[in-house]
């Protein structure tokens, strides 16, 4: 029997106090279900590793429930589990705690698999091999940048935040966020048009 | 792995418009912008972009990759994350409420009782050790003493009269040197009053 000052969490046996504030995670399904697929897309293209994305992914969302009371709604849910991902995939790499998967090949993302996802649209076949062509460029464009570079490429033009969004999850200032852009832009520009910096 | 270049912001970043294409900051502000509409300060590039059909499809060209590597890495992700088991919380239970299970219980209850009755042997081990060697010397001393009564009655038993039986001594004797004696200490001081 639970006391009435006692308020019970949906999905499993926890419970919450009574003084605790509520905040947007203490529904962890819901949480879950909606943020999800951008976390574990986030951390896929940044780890590269499906094992390592989708643990990290479930780690997210349990430092995210344990430390909901830390969230103060300053920024966007969406923004403090990037966050938090983010952390957890600099450490994943940094401690090289997983270290081992890194040489399964099964579960490296193999670019080719990325390449196939790319939708049809209706277009001729040779048309949507040189969309996969051009997809695939880009994905071994991003494996070559540096981490930073990386992350801030993938928060932009991935996950779709704005550059100050990007600094409040890299706790970067924003010219150098921009910077670190750029930089990965022209990377990528320089593989997909190397014509492009013989023109300037 | 692709080499990173090394950039030149000073000359080629900011290098003006009318001597050549966009410069790669324009470029990155260009493409930054694409996705939720125009840069604010791109107004230079845009008109640049009016005139220069090879930055104009270049551009293009990257919007279009960019866009394509999104699509292609959101519908990756989304079909793998279909194969992914669902988010759950370990069964654990609040901090403030420290319930465990009886099993446990009755764990602990076994540990704290071996823990309390191992001390407890080691001091009775030491304790009992003395009383052993005094109980020891106490029965030596015993047998020591039963020997020597049991000397004793072999002594009176093998004498020829027993002791209640001995002859008792002339008390007259007694008398007879005590009045003799009295007799002697008055004459004694007799003398000495002459």
């Amino acid at each position: 029997m639970v006391p009435e000052n006692i308020q019970t969490f949906p999905s499993t046996s926890l419970t919450l106090g009574a003084g605790a504030r509520t905040t947007p995670l203490d529904d962890l399904e819901s949480a879950v279900a909606m943020y999800q697929p951008r976390v574990f897309r986030f951390l896929l293209a940044q780890l590269r590793d499906r094992d390592a994305a989708e643990t990290l992914t479930q780690e997210t969302f349990l430092r995210a429930w344990t430390a909901r009371a830390a969230f103060r709604e300053d920024c966007s849910v969406s923004t403090w589990l990037i966050r938090i991902a983010l952390n957890l995939a600099r450490d994943h790499t940094r401690t090289g705690r997983f270290r081992f998967w890194k040489h399964i090949a099964a579960n490296a993302v193999d670019v080719a698999d990325v390449a196939a996802s790319v939708p049809n649209r209706e277009g001729s076949a040779e048309a949507q091999l040189i969309a996969q062509e051009q997809v695939k460029r880009i994905w071994e464009s991003v494996a070559g940048l540096s981490a930073r570079q990386r992350t801030i490429f993938l928060l932009r033009f991935l996950e779709e935040m704005d550059i100050p969004e990007i600094a409040a999850v890299t706790g970067l200032p924003l010219g150098t966020v921009k910077s670190h852009l750029y930089r990965a832009l022209n990377v990528i520009r320089t593989r997909h048009h190397p014509q492009s910096q013989e023109g300037l | 792995m692709t080499p990173e270049l090394v950039l030149q912001p000073d000359t080629t970043a900011r290098r003006p418009m009318g001597e050549g294409h966009l410069t790669e900051e324009q470029f990155g502000e260009l493409l930054s912008a694409s996705a939720r509409g125009p840069a604010a300060n791109s107004s230079l590039a845009e008109a640049h972009l009016q005139s220069c059909e090879q930055c104009a499809a270049e551009l293009a060209s990257l919007r279009e990759c960019l866009l394509l590597f999104r699509e292609a890495s959101t519908a990756f992700a989304d079909n793998e994350l279909r194969r992914m088991p669902q988010v759950t919380l370990p069964a654990r239970r609040p901090m403030f409420l420290p319930v465990v299970e009886p099993g446990y219980w009755v764990l602990a209850a076994a540990a704290i009782f071996l823990a309390a009755l191992l001390p407890m042997q080691v001091l009775r081990q030491h304790t009992v050790q003395p009383a052993s060697a005094v109980a020891a010397s106490t029965s030596s001393a015993t047998a020591e003493s039963d020997e020597a009564l049991l000397e004793d009655v072999n002594r009176e038993e093998s004498a020829s009269v027993p002791a209640p039986m001995q002859t008792l001594a002339d008390p007259t004797d007694s008398v007879a040197s005590t009045s003799a004696d009295i007799e002697t200490s008055i004459q004694t001081s007799d003398q000495r009053k002459d």
